[in-house]
C-alpha cells in the first residue's frame, strides 16, 4: 500500500539518528584545532597591530570602562599593559598552541600508522583549549581578574580548563603512540612526545606556584619560575612542535626520503638537553649561584648546534626538488621557516653573550628575538602545515594558488620587518643609554622604530586575513577530492599516496 | 584499512660532519663556560604581589617601559637614576623639593607626569606616564609606587 508521507503523523516517522556532541570520525580533533587555530592567528595578529598602536600613542588610545557587577565595581580597559598580555597570550596560545596541537593530530596518526586513539577525547581538548582561551583573554582586559605574570595571568579557573584540555590532548597522543606497532618511530614523533609532555609539566608548575594559600612561594622564587616557565615554553614546546612539523612537511611534500635518521635523532638528543639547560638563563638574581644562569648562557649558545643539524638534514633531504623552493606552496613556507630558525638561535646566541646583554639588556631587542622565534620560525612552520594539511582535512583539491603566495611573502616580510626594527632599535636604544643621552632624545628615536614595528604586525595581519580566505575559498570553491584517511575503510589503496 | 606510509631515510648512520661539529662545539661551549665563571647576578626585578590583586607592579613596569631607562634591574643605568632605596625619600638631588613638598605621595606625583591631576607641581626630568587618560593609572601608579619601596 502506498503511503503518502504528507498524512505521516510524528509518531510514524522513522526516529532521527542524532550524531554525538563531539564527533568521532578522522581527523576531526586535528581539523578543529587547525581551524580554530587560523581564527587565533587572525585574533593575535589583530591584537598586536592594537598592541603597536597602544606603544605609539598610549594617551590618545587607552580606554577604561567601568561596568557595576554584583560583586563590585569591574573595569574594562584596553591599555598597554592589559593589551601587551592580550598579544602574547593570544599569539603563544591561541595561535601556536592550536597550531602545534593541531600538527601533532594531523601528523601523530600518518606516522604511527593507525588512526588516533580517543578521537573524541582529543575533540574534547580543542574545545576546552578555545573555551579557555577565549574566557581568559577576556579576563586580560579585566585587570581585577586577572592573574600576575607574563604568559601566566589567566585566572586559575582558566587555568584549570586549560590543564584538563593538555591532560586529553596528551592522553590521545599517548594512547595512540602506545597502540601503535612503530618500535622507533620517526623523528617528528619524538619532538612531539617531548613538546607535549613539557606543556603539560609547565603549564601545571605554573598553575601550583600561583595557588597562593596552597604554595606559597618567596616572591623572588615566583619571579624566577614565572622566567622559567616563559623561556622554556619557547625553546622546548613551541620550537619542538615546529621542528617536528618542519620534520614532517619537507619529505612529505618534496616526496623525497628524509637524508638521515641518524643525523636526526643526533639532533633531537642535542636539542632536548640544550633546549631543558637553556631556560636557566633567565634566572639572573643574587639569589641564584652565577654558574647556574652560565650553564644556560652557553646552552643557549649552542642551541644553534641542534637548528644546524636540524636544517642541514632537511635541507639536504630536498635534493633533486629544489624548484619546489621557489613555487607557493608547502615547501617555500617551511624553507622561510627554516631560515628564521637560523636567524633565531643565531640573534639568541648572541644576545648570551656578557656584553651584548649589557647593551641591550631592557631594551626592544628581546622582543625582536622573541617575534623571530614565534611570529617567524613557528609560524612559518605551521603555515607550511596548514598549506599541506587543509586540502587534506577539507578534502579539496586545492593548492599552489596566488593567495599561498601573497600569504608566505606577507608573513615573511612582516615578521622580518616588525623583528629587525625591535633588534636594531634596542641595539640603538642601548647605545643612547649607554652614552647618557636625555630621555626626550630615546623616545623620539624608539617612536619611529615603534612605526616600523606597526606595518611589520600589520602585514603578518594581512597573511592571516589571505590565509583565512585561502581556506575558506579552498571550502567553498575547491573541486572535492578524495584522500585516504586512517580508518576510512571507504578509501582505495591507490588513494594511500595522497594521504599522506 | 589503515594506511601507512612512513616517511623513509636515505641513510640510517649519522655522517662523520656531524659528529665533528658537534664535538667541537661542545668543547668550545665547555671552554667558554670554564673561563667565564667570575661574575654575579645583579638582583632580578620585581617581586609580585600577593594573588588577586589584577596585573602586578612587575607587569606594570614592564609594559610601561619602566626598565628601558632605569635598568633591567631598576638600579639605575646612564643619566638614570636608580629606583632602589627610595622607602625613606628620594635618592636623587632634584627630587628633593617634591620630597618636602609632598612628603606621603611625592613618588606618585612624581610618575604621575602630565596628568592635570599634578598639573601646577614641579616635577623634574621624568617623562609623561600620567594617570587617566594616560598611561598608568592612579592605582597603577601606587603599585608601583609600593613595590619600589620594597627594593633595598
Amino acid at each position: 500500500m502506498a503511503v503518502n508521507p504528507k498524512k505521516l503523523r510524528p509518531y510514524d516517522q522513522p526516529p532521527k539518528v542524532r550524531g554525538p556532541i563531539l564527533p568521532n570520525e578522522p581527523d576531526n580533533a586535528a581539523t578543529a584545532f587547525l581551524v580554530a587555530a587560523l581564527v587565533w592567528f587572525l585574533v593575535a595578529t589583530g591584537i598586536g597591530l592594537l598592541w603597536t598602536a597602544l606603544q605609539l600613542f598610549p594617551d590618545l588610545l587607552t580606554i577604561r570602562l567601568e561596568m557595576p557587577t554584583f560583586s563590585g565595581v569591574l573595569t574594562f580597559e584596553i591599555s598597554p599593559a592589559t593589551t601587551t598580555a592580550g598579544f602574547w597570550n593570544s599569539l603563544v596560545y591561541g595561535w601556536l598552541g592550536n597550531a602545534g596541537l593541531g600538527a601533532v593530530f594531523f601528523i601523530a596518526p600518518r606516522l604511527l600508522g593507525r588512526r588516533l586513539v580517543g578521537e573524541t577525547m582529543a575533540s574534547g581538548a580543542a574545545t576546552l583549549w578555545n573555551v579557555g582561551l577565549l574566557a581568559g583573554l577576556a579576563a586580560l582586559y579585566v585587570p581585577q581578574l586577572a592573574a600576575s605574570g607574563t604568559l601566566t595571568e589567566f585566572p586559575l579557573p582558566v587555568d584549570g580548563v586549560l590543564l584538563l584540555a593538555l591532560l586529553l590532548a596528551n592522553a590521545a597522543f599517548w594512547r595512540t603512540f602506545l597502540a601503535s606497532s612503530e618500535r622507533l618511530p620517526y623523528v617528528s614523533i619524538w619532538y612531539f612526545g617531548v613538546a607535549l609532555l613539557a606543556l603539560l609539566a609547565l603549564y601545571g608548575l605554573a598553575t601550583l606556584a600561583s595557588l597562593s594559600p596552597l604554595v606559597t612561594l618567596p616572591d623572588v622564587a615566583a619571579v624566577l619560575v614565572n622566567a622559567f616557565y616563559g623561556r622554556a615554553l619557547e625553546t622546548i614546546c613551541l620550537s619542538g612542535l615546529a621542528i617536528g612539523t618542519l620534520y614532517y612537511v619537507i619529505p612529505r611534500a618534496a616526496g623525497n626520503p628524509l637524508y638521515s635518521w641518524g643525523l636526526a635523532m643526533l639532533g633531537w638528543l642535542v636539542w632536548l638537553g640544550l633546549s631543558t639547560l637553556a631556560p636557566l638563563a633567565t634566572l639572573a638574581d643574587v639569589s641564584v649561584p652565577f654558574a647556574i644562569t652560565q650553564i644556560g648562557n652557553v646552552a643557549t649558545l649552542l642551541l644553534v648546534v641542534p637548528a644546524f643539524l636540524v636544517v642541514a638534514n632537511l635541507l639536504l633531504s630536498l635534493g633533486g626538488r629544489w624548484t619546489l623552493v621557489l613555487s607557493p606552496g608547502t615547501v617555500s613556507f617551511a624553507v622561510v621557516a627554516l631560515s628564521f630558525l637560523v636567524a633565531t638561535v643565531l640573534l639568541e646566541a648572541i644576545g648570551a653573550l656578557g656584553s651584548v646583554r649589557t647593551l641591550v639588556g631592557g631594551t626592544e631587542w628581546g622582543t625582536g628575538v622573541r617575534l623571530f622565534s614565534l611570529l617567524g620560525t613557528a609560524t612559518l612552520a605551521f603555515l607550511a602545515l596548514a598549506d599541506h594539511a587543509f586540502p587534506r582535512l577539507l578534502r579539496r583539491d586545492w593548492g599552489g594558488t596566488l593567495l599561498a603566495e601573497a600569504t608566505l611573502w606577507a608573513a615573511f616580510a612582516g615578521v622580518a620587518l616588525a623583528g629587525l626594527a625591535l633588534i636594531t632599535g634596542g641595539v640603538a636604544h642601548g647605545s643612547l643609554l649607554a652614552q647618557g643621552a636625555p630621555a626626550e632624545e630615546i623616545d623620539g628615536l624608539v617612536f619611529w622604530f615603534r612605526v616600523v614595528v606597526g606595518a611589520g604586525i600589520g602585514l603578518s595581519a594581512l597573511a592571516a586575513a589571505v590565509m583565512a580566505l585561502n581556506v575558506f575559498l579552498m571550502y567553498t570553491s575547491g573541486r572535492r577530492a578524495e584522500y585516504a584517511v586512517l580508518g576510512d575503510a571507504a578509501a582505495s589503496p591507490a588513494a594511500a599516496p595522497a594521504a599522506h | 584499512m589503515t594506511v601507512h606510509t612512513p616517511i623513509e631515510s636515505r641513510t640510517r648512520g649519522i655522517p662523520r660532519w656531524a659528529l665533528a661539529l658537534t664535538g667541537i662545539m661542545f668543547v668550545a661551549g665547555a671552554a667558554f663556560f670554564a673561563t667565564n665563571l667570575n661574575g654575579s647576578n645583579p638582583p632580578i626585578i620585581g617581586t609580585p604581589e600577593p594573588s588577586g590583586g589584577g596585573l602586578n607592579a612587575v607587569s606594570i613596569i614592564k609594559a610601561a617601559g619602566c626598565q628601558a631607562c632605569h635598568g633591567p634591574d631598576l638600579a639605575g643605568q646612564a643619566a638614570f637614576p636608580s629606583l632602589h632605596g627610595v622607602k625613606d625619600g628620594p635618592v636623587s638631588q632634584n627630587l628633593q623639593q617634591l620630597s618636602k613638598d609632598h612628603p606621603d605621595d611625592w613618588a606618585n606625583l612624581w610618575i604621575a607626569g602630565t596628568d592635570p591631576a599634578v598639573t601646577g607641581i614641579d616635577r623634574p626630568v621624568m617623562p609623561v606616564f600620567g594617570g587617566p587618560p594616560y598611561n598608568l593609572t592612579a592605582d597603577e601608579i601606587a603599585t608601583v609606587v609600593d613595590y619600589l619601596k620594597t627594593l633595598p
